[in-house]
């Protein structure tokens, strides 16, 4: 993977180059990055889609799309995430490499260009926002959360996050709701507009198989030159160390499977700690075919198809999800807790824990064969004030001893218990 | 030696190559400088819709149980000295697999101990064990991912949709059977089927990644162990009428924006369609159902769609169909404004503009899916089942002509033999 490269444009506001020829295409984004905050989350939320659909200059949405097919097919998308208490606003376009244009057009050029538009010269209708478009946006984000229900894995992960956390910023929904959504006005999505551009901290990254990243540099320096940029906004999070009850929560649904979902608080998170032997004790646990959960809970016990943990090093937070037939779901749980004890006890072997340690090297060194994985990996880096490399990260990985994994896994409690209990259809 | 044949794209500067080993297998291997990972897929022709077979010389038809293939995968993953992860454990590599329609593939990616991984595939898949009791064992698990995709409104949808529109193909049963038809498989049928199917004359091997082609070849070389002569069993199709069995499937599950899917079902025959074919049918439906699309316009303008809206083509032995599909308070206003632009296209055919643009668009895309050697050995894997090849694939996107492309609408999208299937909130 190559050189990562990164030039401030202006306060709090940085451009980034990855040069990689070995890809057929290169990608374009902006990333912001705003705490995430019940009074302003489904404005900010709105933002990246309504955004990403017209400019100025392609006001109409089949004419952007027609532009976009006439560069080969280039896409240009919005979307939000979640990083800790950290809304992440991102805009982000794939393009075909300029060398296998059939008429030797400079496509990277242009889709930059577009995406730079889209973000400072937006359509906008007397000074803000049209009306249509902004009410477009919202049914489609509204609709969006609902979708969120439909897929009962994802809503019985989420119900858990928002249940554990009711009392922590964490707990609200990237998107907000559908009633806040509900409830915008064009001037309040202008005004996150602004807001995102004289406040969030804002990361533009360039990478793959581009000649001169000059041309967007130059061109992301110019524009903020015209912004008048206020002090950026602190992004940090909330870490819960340890609980001490941990509180069961269940809802019944008509369901052939139930979700078992269990959250955890892990103490180690990435703002203040070093998160890799935490990192390798959840792998250990639930994270890889190797782990305790796979081999227990599926393989040896068959009580599910699928059981893993996930890490959420920048909350600092643990979720074990599984779905299960009802009348196992006590035993699953059982088991699950039993298997997080071994872990603690320090129960595995060096083989178990080298071959945990070969897997993760092996996700590492794959990232730098994804444009995409490479810009999130950075981004990511970049949150977290850090400049590792994937490579730099196996290196670490390798230092972590069996003693430093057990001593992680103390810190580990349970916190909430989420059940979405499936109950017999009606005949 | 070997008889190697390099197959070369001028346009992209790409190169594979292909050989058909004496066993039968046939190999393909795709080179990719300066990539950290490798992907090896080791696929047979043989998927969820093959339960009906007959003997060369006899005449009598075996009838196995749904599900068997994607039981057989699940039970491939053990071998009489442990399971298969645990093997990769010992080589860092990610290993996984999957059934389809017409195919069951077995695959790794690694970056590093390549010929130890490939040696543990190739023995994984040519050496089957199966007893009274490891195959038991499997039917926990398997009735758990059953139940999952049955509890899945976007799985259910398609099913619904398919059984709508096919009397009897086996192409409208679920992949993985049901919970009931995999309580009839043991040692003997899962035997039987492997015997017949896991025949190197049915099989493929693609790799793509960072490596020595003639060192690649030869590490195959020497890993293929030849199958038994029994010539392959010929897959018995029931007839199945053109038109479709019914034009509409509801069904209520707890979701809260129904989830739909439109059909259009076409003739088929036991022969796979051409790349040309494909390449046409691939710019007949951008034209019609992309962003730029004069549907997606009036879709969006009347708020009947969001981002989820997406068209697949599904081809294979005696099924052809077109399928709309997404998520929607309204599935009937969308069915009736797709129609509409379904029997404007038809009248009209494609016109000229949106043909050069889709060219250009489809073709863009079809570069940039190189960038993965993930993508490329599982595209090479089905095209190589379907008679088909890579770069003719994107060559004939270049290729094929308005006047071919046109005639090739007429065979598609007939608007009278279409189904619509809905998942509605319950009450």
């Amino acid at each position: 993977m190559n050189k990562f490269t990164s030039y401030s444009v202006a306060e709090g506001v940085n451009f980034n180059f990855v040069k990689d020829d070995r890809f057929k295409t290169g990608r374009a984004s902006v990333a912001m990055f705003l705490p995430l905050d019940r009074s302003n989350v489904a404005s900010n939320a709105v933002l990246p889609f309504l955004v990403s659909k017209s400019c100025s200059k392609y006001q109409d949405f089949t004419a952007l799309h027609r532009y976009l097919d006439e560069l080969y097919g280039s896409s240009v998308a919005g979307d939000v995430d979640k990083l800790g208490e950290t809304q992440l606003l991102t805009l982000s376009a794939s393009f075909l490499a300029d060398e296998y244009a059939l008429e030797k057009e400079t496509i990277s050029e242009k889709v930059t260009k577009l995406l730079c538009d889209m973000l400072f010269s937006p359509l906008l209708i007397n000074n803000t926002f049209s009306g249509d478009l902004v009410e477009q946006e919202k049914r489609q984000l509204i609709e969006l959360i609902e979708s969120e229900f439909n897929e009962k894995r994802i809503y019985a992960k989420n119900k858990c996050e928002e249940l554990m956390c009711k009392n922590e910023r964490f707990g609200i929904n990237k998107f907000g709701t559908k009633e806040s959504v509900s409830a915008l006005s064009p001037a309040d999505v202008y005004s996150a507009w602004q807001n995102a551009l004289s406040t969030a901290r804002i990361e533009f990254t360039v990478l793959g198989n581009i000649k001169d990243h000059n041309f967007a540099l130059d061109m992301f320096k110019k524009e903020f030159s015209k912004i008048k940029r206020e002090k950026t906004v602190d992004c940090a999070t909330q870490i819960v160390r340890s609980c001490k009850e941990p509180h069961t929560y269940s809802e019944n649904m008509n369901l052939t499977q139930s979700k078992l979902v269990m959250g955890f608080r892990t103490a180690i998170a990435e703002q203040d700690k070093e998160t890799m032997a935490m990192r390798l004790a959840i792998a250990i646990f639930g994270a890889t075919p190797h782990c305790k959960l796979f081999l227990n809970v599926r393989e040896k016990y068959s009580l599910c198809y699928y059981c893993s943990a996930k890490y959420n090093r920048h909350k600092g937070i643990m979720l074990v999800q599984s779905g299960v037939e009802t009348k196992n779901i006590e035993r699953a749980k059982e088991e699950i807790l039993n298997q997080l004890n071994e872990v603690k006890k320090g129960n595995f072997t060096e083989e178990e824990m080298n071959t945990i340690k070969r897997s993760l090297s092996n996700v590492y060194r794959t990232i730098g064969d994804y444009l995409s994985s490479v810009e999130s990996f950075y981004i990511s880096q970049i949150f977290d004030d850090r400049k590792s490399s994937p490579l730099e990260y196996i290196e670490k990985l390798n230092r972590i001893t069996k003693e430093e994994i057990v001593e992680a896994a103390q810190n580990i409690t349970l916190d909430t218990v989420y059940i979405l209990n499936g109950i017999e259809k009606e005949a | 030696m070997l008889d190697i044949r390099e197959v070369k794209s001028e346009r992209l500067g790409d190169s594979y190559y292909t050989l058909k080993h004496k066993s039968g297998l046939r190999v393909y291997v795709y080179p990719k400088k300066e990539h950290n990972s490798t992907f090896a897929v080791f696929g047979t022709k043989f998927g969820s819709i093959n339960t009906k077979f007959k003997y060369k010389n006899k005449n009598e038809i075996v009838t196995v149980p749904d599900g068997i293939a994607h039981y057989l995968e699940h039970k491939l993953f053990e071998s009489e000295d442990g399971g298969a992860f645990a093997k990769y454990a010992k080589t860092g590599a990610s290993a996984n697999a999957y059934t389809s329609f017409d195919m069951t593939a077995y695959l790794f990616s690694c970056t590093e101990k390549f010929d130890e991984s490939l040696k543990i595939l190739m023995d994984l898949v040519q050496n089957p064990y199966f007893t009274e009791e490891n195959v038991k064992k499997e039917q926990g698990i398997i009735a758990q991912e059953i139940k999952m995709y049955q509890d899945d409104p976007s799985w259910r949808v398609m099913f619904n949709l398919y059984r709508a529109m096919f009397h009897s193909h086996p192409v409208k049963v679920e992949i993985a059977g049901s919970v009931e038809s995999i309580a009839k498989i043991n040692p003997d049928n899962l035997y039987e089927c492997y015997n017949n199917f896991y025949n190197l004359n049915n099989m493929t091997l693609c790799i793509s990644g960072n490596l020595n082609v003639d060192k690649t070849i030869n590490l195959i070389d020497s890993l293929v162990k030849p199958s038994g002569k029994d010539p392959l069993p010929e897959s018995i199709f029931p007839d199945e009428p053109y038109e479709v069995v019914k034009n509409r499937v509801e069904e209520k599950l707890p979701v809260s924006i129904p989830n739909f899917q439109i059909g259009f079902k076409e003739k088929a025959s036991k022969e796979r369609l051409t790349d040309e074919e494909l390449a046409q049918t691939g710019i007949i439906l951008y034209t019609l159902g992309a962003k730029s699309s004069l549907l997606y316009k009036e879709l969006l303008d009347k708020e009947l769609i969001n981002e989820s809206f997406d068209y697949e083509y599904t081809e294979g032995p005696m099924y052809n169909f077109v399928v709309f599909s997404g998520e929607s308070n309204d599935p009937d206003g969308i069915n009736e404004v797709l129609v509409k632009h379904v029997k404007e296209l038809k009248a009209n055919g494609v016109r000229k503009d949106d043909f050069e643009l889709a060219k250009k668009a489809l073709y863009g895309k079809s570069v940039k899916m190189l960038n993965s050697a993930e993508s490329i050995t599982n595209t090479m894997m089905s095209l190589d089942f379907a008679n088909r090849e890579l770069f003719n694939s994107i060559e004939c996107l270049a290729k094929t002509s308005l006047e071919d492309v046109n005639k090739r609408l007429q065979d598609q999208l007939d608007v009278s033999n279409s189904a619509i299937s809905i998942i509605l909130p319950e009450a």
